[in-house]
């Protein structure tokens, strides 16, 4: 009952949670259009101070009326943000309101979309821990397990496999199914210590972290590490070993088939999460887990499952990092599993948000590149600006798992819209052991 | 005289839904006055607006002659109001007085110290002055459901409340304990007080209301004096037809083995032994029911059995095989069907729509799955008929279930448990919060699946119910039977003393000789459930 019993939160924090916590898919995309130009708002005034704080001998931008100059446009940093990112499909400068010469094979997009890729796959992993109830803070070391196997395994391949497109092709789904392994085995540690010792997942997936960035490195630096490299990495896997960037330039380090397969891979998720019976255990042991237990699901082995299907996502995502940017395991590996929550999150944790979400991403980092290259705008305020928007569109999303997670649901008057029939649930009429019936109400006449 | 209270015009909405529409009530000085109406009425709703949790949309709430508003109960203690809930806000470690004290301190040291002494004082003068059999020493923890309840009463009177509202006070009593509620009723109106209780019970509002209002829809539908009605008036008035009020059991002879326990021992959640040592058999074609107060072991007893909980030592053989441990899903695949104690938390996963509830425990099954796949045209198509068959409003499948009235849930679940062809149905408080018709349809329907050779086992905290459609009743009492008795034969008072702990001279045997009979085939008798047993049944299909 505790995680259902909305009454004991703190009415203050009520107040601010419980809108979040009904909307319906529709107000959540209007919600989160709407914070994407809140966020603009913001940083636009943010932009606009700092610009004015700041020196440089020409004014960037100067307000009309006023005639106050500012060193930093701020229309010109979110032209940039969002039309470099995309490579310039629209015209600045130019007459008309397209760019003609531009191809969507460019550079900048590349790296934009070498960014969503990455981050659909750390994405999918946290959605899929986060359906079923569990925090899976550990996307970024099963990343990091998941790359290293990869990275080893295809070098292993490669060093007795004839060169050639054949093998390449066996090689890179054999260096991928290893990175999945090596991912979802290091996931399903936390899930076997969540499952039969009662560990809380999120401690020990943040501290597999640590131990995954750290073994990883000490392996490579002792054992692995390429000759004469002055950084800890391996060796580059040869280039037919690797997802070529066949139309986008070389140094975007993008390949659309990468993307094709973490775009199947989301309709995969999907399909497996809605129309499968796992998914359909998995989905209630997140949501309600005393009615899947209920249900006949064995809660232990779904969350082992679980969690191991999510580090083999993560890993999946360390395969594609190793074989599509960097051709090697290097011991600067980003973020992205980090990110992946933040992408999650922001996806509502449904496979199909992901790709919108992971674009948004990939769009905040291939545009804030370009913003470094065209303006004299820092990149640390840049930074500031992705993060607002981010902070903008998942606070919603996260205010209303929050809500949920610690119990809120209306259930209460005005759900049904009709009948009178929820006029039930204010009389509160439940038996004896109905302690968990009607939280609101009970909840109101706790406070 | 102006009335104690009288609530005008009062129309509360929530968005979508009228609670309470233009409802008129005044409530006399030293009357008892019962609310009644079945579930979603709007009683509740309409004591909240009296006690100041809600506002009401129109309307105005005149107390002792004066209109009042209130913004929350604090103001509605003032004007000598007092509520008491269903659930007790008692602090289980501390002691009686301490709770009725509490918040209302009397201090001393300039107000930095509780004036213990006075305190006491006042609680045991209080106690004394309505007659209340309470030790102002004891713990809440250590004291029983009866006295809990008095402590509350007198929290509310030390906070000078003239109008005790009660919601649902008899609903965790035993018979003999809703009697001596029934005194305190008299002691307090005898000294000026009034009282307004809730209630779905007919018996109840006649035996101890002066006066009685009757809520449908939200909406008074007349206010009638206690002595002037019948059940079947009042049944009427609730429900806004005529009830037939007894369920037709027919005598049969029981078959195969099914479900047999023997010697169980189960502990719950704090590793407190629950149920010390249960023994007994159900045969197909036979409701084997067990009443008791909530909370003696019969939620670990039917967890045990139906594979949600590990006994801690005992056995359960199900269809002539040991059930020792399999999985819960073995259990459901096996054809057991389980209606659980709780909707909310067990029942149903509340933010699934119908369609996906439908398949609970199914999910794995055909014709919902298939080749790793769920059908989800097969599972709309079931949710639809169960909620077609069952009579589940608003008939929505798409909507999710926790935008149903309590009582909707509760039929969509009885409807998918009883529509899985289950050999054995373990329905736990199977009609709870279902309005008097749809409680008239499941009963019916159980005892459709008992023809069919199903066998039941059916718990129930409401006593007409168990013994009104059981063909052997057993009581259970901290964990153990004190008796397992014929239905028909048996009388309330003698179930509540069996409730209460206490043997019956006569007819109860211990739990392992009731085995023992069983197994001789001497069923511990009651197949005529006919008899004195569905007069008193009278009262179970009103209790919705």
């Amino acid at each position: 009952m505790s995680r259902r019993d909305g009454g004991r939160i703190p009415g203050p924090v009520r107040r601010v949670l419980e809108p979040f916590v009904d909307r319906t898919v529709a107000e959540r995309v209007l919600i989160s259009v709407a914070a994407i130009l809140l966020s603009i708002a913001v940083g636009f005034v943010i932009v606009l101070v700092s610009g004015r704080v700041a020196e440089c001998s020409t004014a960037a931008w100067t307000m009309p009326v006023t005639g106050l100059g500012f060193c930093y446009d701020p229309f010109e940093v979110y032209a940039v943000l969002f039309n470099g990112a995309l490579g310039y499909p629209l015209a600045i400068g130019e007459p008309g309101l397209f760019n003609p010469s531009w191809t969507p094979f460019n550079l900048s997009f590349g790296l934009t979309l070498s960014e969503t890729t990455l981050l659909i796959f750390t994405g999918l992993s946290v959605a899929v821990a986060f359906r079923a109830g569990l925090f899976n803070i550990g996307t970024q070391g099963q990343l990091v397990v998941g790359a290293l196997a990869t990275a080893l395994t295809v070098l292993a391949l490669t060093s007795v496999l004839p060169t050639g497109p054949v093998s390449g092709v066996l090689v890179v789904v054999v260096g991928t199914l290893a990175g999945a392994v090596g991912g979802g085995l290091w996931g399903a540690i936390p899930g076997a210590l969540k499952a039969y010792a009662d560990a809380n997942e999120v401690i020990t997936t943040i501290m597999l972290n640590f131990v995954a960035a750290n073994v990883a490195y000490v392996l490579v630096l002792e054992v692995f590490r390429a000759e004469g490299s002055s950084v800890v990495a391996t060796r580059y896997v040869p280039e037919y070993a690797q997802f070529r960037p066949w139309l986008f330039p070389n140094s975007s380090d993008f390949a659309l088939l990468a993307l094709a397969v973490g775009v199947a891979f989301i309709g995969a998720l999907y399909y497996l999460v809605e129309h499968t019976p796992f998914g359909y255990d998995l989905r209630t042991s997140g949501v309600q887990a005393a009615a899947a237990e209920y249900g006949g699901v064995n809660a232990k082995l779904t969350t082992v499952r679980a969690m191991t299907l999510s580090g083999a996502l993560g890993g999946v995502g360390g395969a594609v990092w190793v074989l599509m940017s960097e051709g090697r395991w290097i011991e600067s590996v980003p973020d992205l599993g980090f990110d992946g929550i933040t992408v999650s999150i922001l996806a509502g944790n449904n496979p199909l948000g992901v790709l919108p979400a992971a674009f948004l991403f990939g769009i905040l980092k291939g545009g804030a590149l370009e913003i470094g290259f065209r303006t004299d705008v820092p990149t640390e305020l840049v930074g500031v600006l992705r993060g607002l928007i981010i902070l903008f569109v998942a606070m919603p999303e996260f205010f209303r798992m929050a809500g949920r997670y610690a119990g809120l649901r209306s259930g209460g008057p005005g759900e049904s819209g009709g009948s009178g029939g929820t006029a039930d649930d204010l009389d509160g009429d439940d038996g004896p052991t109905g302690g968990a019936a009607a939280p609101t109400e009970r909840g109101e006449a706790d406070a | 005289m102006n009335p104690a209270v009288h609530l005008d015009g009062i129309t509360k909405r929530f968005p979508g839904v009228v609670a309470n529409d233009d409802v008129d009530l005044a409530i006399d000085r030293g009357s008892v006055h019962a609310l009644l109406g079945e579930n979603g009425a709007g009683k509740t709703t309409l004591m909240n607006v009296l006690y100041g949790l809600y506002r009401p949309t129109e309307g105005t709430v005149v107390v002792d002659g004066e209109p009042r508003s209130f913004a929350s109960p604090r103001d509605a203690i003032d004007a000598g109001i007092g509520m008491i809930h269903q659930h007790f806000m008692l602090v289980d470690p501390m002691t009686v007085w301490e709770n009725v004290v509490l918040g209302n301190e009397p201090r001393t040291w300039g107000g930095l110290r509780v004036d213990e002494a006075a305190a006491r004082e006042a609680v045991v003068e209080l106690s004394e002055r309505y007659g209340f059999d309470v030790d102002p020493d004891a713990r809440i923890e250590d004291v029983s459901v009866g006295v809990q309840q008095r402590v509350e009463i007198l929290k509310a009177l030390y906070r000078g409340a003239e109008v005790l509202i009660m919601d649902e006070p008899t609903a965790v009593l035993t018979p003999q304990e809703v009697e001596e509620l029934y005194d305190v009723f008299e002691e307090l109106t005898d000294q000026g007080k009034t009282i307004i209780f809730i209630s779905h019970k007919l018996g109840e509002a006649l035996s101890a209301a002066d006066e009685i209002t009757v809520l449908r829809d939200g909406v008074n539908v007349g206010t009638v004096a206690a002595e002037d009605v019948t059940r079947e008036d009042l049944a009427e008035m609730m429900v806004g037809r005529e009830v037939l009020m007894e369920p037709a059991t027919t005598p049969r002879e029981p078959g195969e083995r099914v479900l047999e326990v023997t010697d169980l021992h189960v502990e719950d959640d704090r590793g407190v032994e629950a149920v010390s040592g249960i023994s007994f058999e159900l045969r197909e074609g036979e409701v084997f029911g067990i009443a008791g107060v909530d909370g003696n072991g019969q939620l670990q007893l039917v967890e045990a059995i139906t594979g949600m909980r590990e006994p801690s030592a005992g056995s359960v053989e199900y269809l002539g095989e040991s059930m020792a441990g399999a999985t819960r899903r073995e259990h459901i695949d096996r054809g057991m069907a389980f209606v659980p104690e709780d909707r909310h938390e067990r029942g149903l996963v509340m933010s699934y729509d119908l369609v996906q509830n439908g398949i609970l425990g199914s999910q794995h099954d055909p014709p919902f799955a298939s080749g790793g796949r769920i059908d989800w045209d097969a599972s709309a198509a079931h949710a639809e008929s169960v909620i077609e068959a069952y009579d589940v409003r608003p008939p929505n499948a798409d909507a999710d279930a926790e935008s149903f009235s309590g009582g909707n849930q509760q039929k969509f679940i009885v409807g998918r448990e009883f529509e899985r062809d289950p050999d054995l149905v373990v329905a736990t408080h199977p009609t709870r919060g279902v309005d008097i018709g749809s409680t008239e349809f499941l009963h019916d329907r159980l005892l459709e699946l008992r023809a069919e050779g199903r066998a039941i086992l059916l718990v129930s905290s409401k006593l007409d119910e168990v013994q009104g459609l059981s063909d052997r009743l057993a009581v259970i009492h901290e964990g153990e039977f004190s008796g397992v008795v014929d239905p028909a034969t048996v009388t309330e008072e003698e179930i509540g003393l069996l409730m209460a702990g206490e043997t019956l001279d006569d007819g109860s045997v211990s739990g392992a000789a009731i085995h023992d009979a069983v197994d001789d085939g001497l069923g511990g008798g009651g197949l005529d459930g006919t008899g004195d047993g569905s007069v008193e049944a009278g009262e179970e299909g009103v209790d919705a």
